[in-house]
């Protein structure tokens, strides 16, 4: 259903047609501002309309616009208690779970438009190019979120990934910029290909790439086919990795990892922080949407495909966060760290996908039924809290590197040594987050690691292997401790060196304030949870 | 009674009003001082040091309590038509109808009980016929301020409780206050300066002491001491008298030791805070009895939606003023407000006799303290170190005296047990303060002595059910009481701060208005009176009640005779020594030239208070017991003072009763009169032969009674008895604590700490070798793994996408093993 055929359907007057037009488009409001927000900054330029106007106004009034309407459509839904809708003809859908993350993605965006102007990382000049490739690759995440269609899945990653190359080498005179962005275009192509190469296998042997119909025409085409001695089995089985290797590229799971330290320490750590959270986050959406529609109802040859996928995803989690972590420990340079960091967190993220699956392959199960309905749900709520918490932690950490950054330039710990004497506001937030990413109580990371491993734990009643995936997941935590908190020792412990350069900050300016904001959120999830967990398992919901 | 059902008209709606009003004019008037306090304690921060604006603050927030305490008390009677002035008709009743339902014949009788029962229960439908209100007339308006807490059915809260009592009490506390606070502001004029030598203290220099001034923080002390003095009196619950209770005691210690720095200063503030305290504990003690068996502190009925709670004073007392004692006389049930038996769970409540007794005495031990009785009285004398108009004020007409108004509204919770105890006590004190105030030279302790003795008067009247005697006494004494003190002052300031009254003598040709407006409060306390006639100044009207309710007690209960003899020849010795004191003051020569010459009259600041008290020490009884005064007091009169009771318990005694013309005292009043003019006049007439005639020497008697002489001089011996009996005691017991403290104790500790120092070295070493190796051997193994990671991540693009391949097929091949064929 190509964008001409609609147009013409929606010219020729079918007015059944045009009010269904209407309404997708109605719904897919968010975007379009987001999309509007660009061309409008875009024009200004021409016009120069951006000397008297700055560019990031365009930019923070689009995105906070844009999270208001999906604000109202997620009152909305909860007003109307509508079933999910499926837009442009079933290429997206609409239901609590895609707000949820159309919300988290804006509502990032927001935040990451306003670091970008208090450390001023695109000159003006640069300004609207860089808001541009910041709102489309949010516009793309968007997609990914909501996407139903193996096509729609393609697009959103892609119209996330290719900005996001852009922005990686965005500090063009820097020569590991632009390397890390190279290597990154590069490695994402090649991802880019194994996962499309996937999709044309799935397609193939499935007939559709409509999400909702995968399950039923699995089900019909492996109802007499069964172990991995069947070539149509093998063919599916690769297909799946395939595409799971796109997956694993925009999560950076071992070993498609490679891309990641390099491109997050080439980067600026604004980028940084928007790719380790927003890529994240949309790319776990996804996974999710897609997983589910594939475990379907979890009956005959699909509880094996789920099971046997969650295990897989499991192994891939445990890897990833050993790896992760292992790696992470003797970094010197902060932004390396902290991509080592993400790929740890995306592992324990993975667990919660991973205990999903392995609780949908019994859910029509009998003995397992009743009691653990809910478990699905859970698992979700567990990966969606952590994501909120996420978003804060990280990008409080990738903030307070860019504003150190923004003083002494440097990104090196070493150089981060004493900084609590001269700017206490820094360091304590740091401390904060760095203990949030650990997990200690009473921070949000606690919770939301709390949350996920509850439902691995419920998993384990499954399949042994879960046991296994949680003793990892509590083993890593641990590991963990040693990198994070000699951040923390290294900023608020140590003395500063007589000749390193000074770092001023009024706690009383907008930056200490915006960091103060960001970790006091981190503070407030770990202290107040009912609200957002209730949020994020109706989001889930929608799922089942 | 126009005032007839006040309580019941908050829940009727009929007369809303008079309790709202009365409420609002006391909140106000008890709230004043404080805001004044508040003002005052602050002072230097807006003001300085030489500024007398603090005393007129104080003066105006109690002023203006004065006003309003008056206003409320005429809008009180304008509201009830002054019924109260007029003879009421509701004590003639009870009079005669409790005369066959005493509790000796209620209790006696096997059929005591139903009778009553049945006797309840026909009232109780006689008065649902009349109104919706469901007990008979009560004539005090009751409510709450603020519910502190509420444990399930027990509530603690700030109350208010205002009857005549109540009013009398705030005014004649508001107005002495205002005198007070106005005579001060002369007395304490020393105090405003920046350099005030205190000559009492001496420095190891041989110089003296000298500080700031401290005006501010007099008034200041005196607001707070305002204050905590009328919430005792408004309070509605005993629980609230405590609190109050505890702050005039409070302020009763800061002033005191106003004078810090001297050591007999702060010696007799902690002296009397600390035998203050030892009362408080039976007060305690007595709370505690009744919020176990009562469940509730409140004075008053309260009535709350449609359904009333019984005050403590019902509970105890019903509607009819009796005891519901059960047969066995053991145990007293307690009743509700509609006179049945309280019930809870279908039992009826109850508390044991003894119990009750021992609340009572409990309840009367904090007024034991606080009015100086014996044997806690000898804190008041020392207590005169304070400046004297606190001396005035607070240890003599005010705060010494709530512990007999304590006395007087706990009345109906006593048994006739604590009543007998409570006149012992009373009699006791009369005696020995008064015998003691024969010896003393100093002027001001003179005064603390004859105060005791008349606070001692006062509880022997409680305990004799002389009732109205008690508080008639107690409002009459502190007019008198107060100009006396404040006379005293005036002397002690217009001679420079000499207090020994041999040093004296003739003043009266210096200071008129001091030594004429004194003689007036003199005549007044030793109670003479125009022989023929019943007209004398107050303290004879008031003297004369007492002693009247004294005989006709001791006619109907032989074996207490001495509750009569006490009083009455210590009305003789009171005469003596008053008039000992004004003419080895006033008259005669001068003893002390050097005193005499230096001496001057006070600044009208200081004299006008002392006029207008005279006139109304003078006059404020006038017309006795059938006189404004005494009568709004009786008005308040708990149900069962008025009529004679008997009682059978372990004191069997009879109340005289004491209202009307066939009452018991009335019989006696003019007898009991008679002998206690004839005795003070034989006192004053002594005096007049020791110290103006000099016909006989005083200084022979002395040589001949030394023995007398020295044990009174050494206050009956009470302070080393004391010394002996407790201080020494405790010295020698702590002295053991210390010693084994330091020899037992501290060797334990001192080797449980090294024990535990010893512990802990082994544990660091421990913690150092094994668990921080451990430690560090997993962060060594880590870090190393780690870094060996590194070799993957070798930088070349070419590797890193060759991976993906790699990966897929090992992944691929993972899944082809792992999933079962």
């Amino acid at each position: 259903m190509d964008f001409e055929a609609l147009f013409k359907q929606f010219l020729s007057g079918d007015v059944a047609q045009q009010a269904s037009i209407l309404r997708s488009l109605v719904i897919f409001l968010p975007e379009l501002v987001l999309s509007g927000s660009i061309v409008l900054m875009l024009a200004a330029r021409l016009v120069s309309l951006d000397r008297i106007i700055p560019t990031h106004w365009f930019a923070l009034l689009g995105a906070m616009a844009s999270f208001v309407i999906v604000l109202f459509q997620f009152w909305q839904f909860g007003q109307a208690q509508t079933a999910p809708v499926e837009v442009f003809t079933g290429l997206a859908i609409h239901d609590e779970f895609s707000i949820f993350f159309r919300g988290f993605l804006t509502f990032f965006l927001v935040f990451v438009i306003a670091l970008t102007v208090l450390t001023g990382i695109p000159d003006d000049e640069d300004a609207p190019d860089f808001y541009s490739l910041l709102s489309g690759a949010v516009v793309g995440m968007m997609l990914m979120s909501s996407a139903n269609h193996l096509l729609m899945l393609f697009i959103g990653i892609e119209m996330a990934s290719v900005p996001s190359y852009a922005m990686t080498g965005f500090l063009k005179g820097k020569r590991r910029s632009s390397e890390a962005a190279l290597k990154f275009v590069v490695y994402g192509a090649g991802a880019a290909g194994v996962m499309l190469f996937g999709i044309s296998l799935l397609t193939g042997i499935l007939g559709t790439a409509q999400f909702s119909e995968l399950a039923p025409r699995f089900q019909a085409v492996f109802a007499n086919h069964a172990g991995m001695q069947d070539p149509a089995t093998r063919c599916v089985v690769l297909a799946l990795l395939m595409i799971t290797v796109g997956f694993a590229f925009k999560l950076s799971l071992v070993p498609f990892h490679f891309w990641c330290p390099d491109a997050f320490q080439g980067a600026p750590a604004e980028v940084g922080g928007f790719l380790s959270v927003g890529s994240k986050a949309a790319a776990f959406a996804l996974l999710v949407r897609l997983t589910t529609s594939l475990a379907g109802d979890g009956t005959g040859a699909l509880s094996q495909l789920s099971l046997s996928s969650g295990l897989a995803l499991g192994l891939i989690a445990i890897v990833t966060t050993t790896f992760g972590n292992l790696a992470a420990y003797s970094q010197k340079n902060i932004k390396r760290m902290l991509a080592y960091s993400t790929i740890a967190h995306a592992g324990y993220m993975l667990m919660a996908v991973s205990a999903l699956l392995v609780l949908q392959s019994v859910q029509s199960d009998l003995v397992f039924q009743g009691n653990h309905q809910q478990n699905g749900p859970r698992a979700m709520e567990g990966l969606l809290y952590y994501l909120c918490v996420y978003l804060f932690m990280n990008l409080g950490a990738f903030a307070i590197v860019a504003l150190i950054r923004n003083q002494t330039f440097s990104e090196e710990i070493d150089d981060y040594k004493g900084l609590a004497q001269q700017v206490p506001v820094l360091a304590i937030c740091m401390a904060i987050c760095m203990f949030s990413l650990v997990g200690i109580p009473p921070l949000g990371g606690f919770y939301g690691k709390a949350f996920i491993f509850a439902s691995v734990y419920e998993a384990t009643n499954v399949h042994w292997f879960m046991w296994v995936v949680l003793a990892t997941g509590g083993l890593n935590t641990v590991i963990s401790l040693f990198y994070y908190l000699r951040v923390a020792k290294t900023m608020c412990i140590d003395a500063r060196p007589a000749d390193a350069a000074p770092v001023t900050l009024a706690a009383s300016s907008s930056p200490a304030l915006y960091v103060m904001l960001v970790s006091g959120m981190v503070v407030f999830l770990g202290i107040i949870i009912d609200p957002l967990s209730k949020v994020a398992l109706h989001a889930a919901h929608a799922l089942f | 009674m126009a005032n007839g059902s006040l309580t019941h008209t908050f829940s009727d709606g009929i007369m809303p009003e008079t309790g709202d009003i009365l409420m609002f004019l006391l909140t106000v008037a008890w709230l004043l001082p404080l805001a004044g306090f508040v003002v005052e304690v602050y002072w230097l921060c807006y003001s300085h040091r030489l500024n007398k604006g603090a005393a007129y603050v104080a003066v105006a927030c109690i002023g203006i309590g004065f006003l309003c305490s008056l206003t409320a008390l005429l809008y009180w009677g304008n509201a009830t038509k002054w019924a109260a002035l007029s003879e009421p008709e509701h004590h003639a009743h009870s009079a005669s109808h409790d005369a066959g339902h005493g509790e000796a014949g209620h209790s006696a009788e096997g059929h005591g009980e139903a009778r009553h029962e049945h006797d309840a229960h026909a009232e109780n439908a006689d008065d649902h016929s009349h109104s919706p209100t469901p007990a008979p007339a009560k004539k005090y308006y009751t409510g709450t301020y603020y519910e502190l807490a509420r444990f399930s059915g027990l509530r603690v809260s700030l109350d208010w409780y205002i009857d005549s009592l109540t009013l009398v009490m705030f005014t004649m506390v508001t107005f002495i206050a205002t005198c007070i606070h106005i005579f001060a502001i002369g007395y304490m004029h020393d105090e405003l300066t920046e350099e005030y030598e205190d000559h009492e203290v001496h420095l190891h220099n041989g110089g003296h002491f000298s500080r700031p001034g401290r005006f501010h923080r007099f008034f200041a002390y005196l607001s707070l001491f305002s204050f905590s003095m009328l919430g005792i009196v408004l309070s509605g619950n005993i629980f609230q008298v405590f609190i109050f209770w505890e702050l005039v005691g409070l302020s009763s210690y800061l002033l005191i030791g106003f004078y810090i720095e001297r050591k007999s200063a702060s010696t007799a503030a902690n002296k009397a805070f600390i035998m203050n305290r030892v009362g408080d504990f039976g007060f305690l003690i007595g709370m505690m009895i009744l919020w176990t068996s009562f469940g509730t502190f409140q004075f008053g009925d309260r009535t709350e939606g449609d359904h009333t709670h019984a005050g403590l004073f019902t509970m105890v007392r019903g509607q009819e003023g009796k005891l519901d004692v059960s047969e066995d006389g053991k145990e007293v049930y307690l009743q509700d407000a509609y006179g049945h038996r309280a019930e809870k769970n279908g039992k009826p409540l109850s508390i044991s006799y003894m119990l009750l007794v021992a609340a009572g005495l409990g309840v009367f031990a904090g007024s034991i303290g606080k009015s100086a009785q014996f044997p806690l009285q000898t804190w008041l004398p020392d207590a005169m170190e304070g400046p004297t108009p606190v001396s005035a004020l607070v240890h003599s007409a005010t705060m010494v005296a709530a512990g007999v108004y304590l006395a007087a509204r706990f009345y109906p919770v006593f048994t006739p047990e604590v009543l007998l105890g409570i006149a012992y006590i009373g009699c006791i004190t009369l005696f020995i303060a008064a015998t003691i105030a024969l010896v003393v030279t100093d002027i001001k302790r003179v005064l603390a002595y004859s105060t005791i003795s008349q606070l001692g008067y006062m509880m022997l009247a409680i305990g004799v059910a002389g009732w109205g005697a008690a508080l008639f006494h107690l409002v009459t004494h502190a007019f008198f009481k107060s100009l006396m003190f404040l006379c005293s002052g005036s002397v002690i300031a217009g001679c420079h701060h000499v207090q020994d009254m041999s040093r004296m003598g003739g003043l009266r040709h210096k200071m008129n208005i001091t030594a004429y407006t004194m003689l007036v409060g003199v005549i007044a306390i030793a109670g003479l009176a125009i022989p023929g006639t019943s007209i004398g100044l107050s303290g004879f009207y008031s003297k004369d009640a007492i002693v009247a309710s004294a005989l006709a007690y001791s006619e109907l209960n032989p074996g207490h005779i001495l509750l009569f003899i006490a009083p009455l020849v210590t009305a003789g010795i009171t005469s003596f020594y008053m008039f000992r004191l004004w003419f080895l003051t006033f008259a005669g020569t001068p003893r002390d030239k050097h005193v005499y010459e230096h001496c001057h009259e006070n600044p009208s600041i200081m004299t006008t208070p002392l006029l207008v008290l005279a006139v109304l020490a003078a006059g404020c009884a006038w017309g006795g017991e059938g006189g404004p005064l005494y009568r709004l007091i009786v008005d308040s009169e708990t149900v069962p003072a008025a009529a004679r009771v008997a009682s059978v318990g372990a004191a069997k005694v009879i109340l005289p009763s004491h209202d009307g013309h066939e009452s018991d005292v009335h019989h006696v009043h003019s007898t009991a009169g008679t002998l206690a003019l004839i005795s003070a006049i034989i006192g004053m007439s002594l005096a007049y032969l020791l110290y103006v005639k000099k016909t006989i020497d005083p200084n022979q008697i002395r040589q001949q009674f030394s023995g007398v002489y020295d044990f009174l001089v050494d206050k009956w011996r009470f302070d080393s008895l004391y010394e002996t009996m407790f201080v020494a005691p405790v010295h020698i017991v702590s002295a053991w604590c210390v010693s084994f403290d330091k020899g037992v104790l501290d060797p334990i500790l001192h080797s449980a700490a090294s024990l535990t120092v010893l512990t802990s070295k082994w544990d660091r070493a421990f913690d150092e070798t094994f668990v921080d190796g451990l430690v560090n051997l997993v962060g060594t193994v880590t870090y190393n793994v780690g870094n060996s990671l590194k070799v993957i991540q070798t930088g070349r693009l070419r590797q890193y996408v060759m991976w993906i391949a790699v990966g897929v097929i090992v992944l691929f091949g993972a899944l082809f093993t792992t999933i079962p064929k």
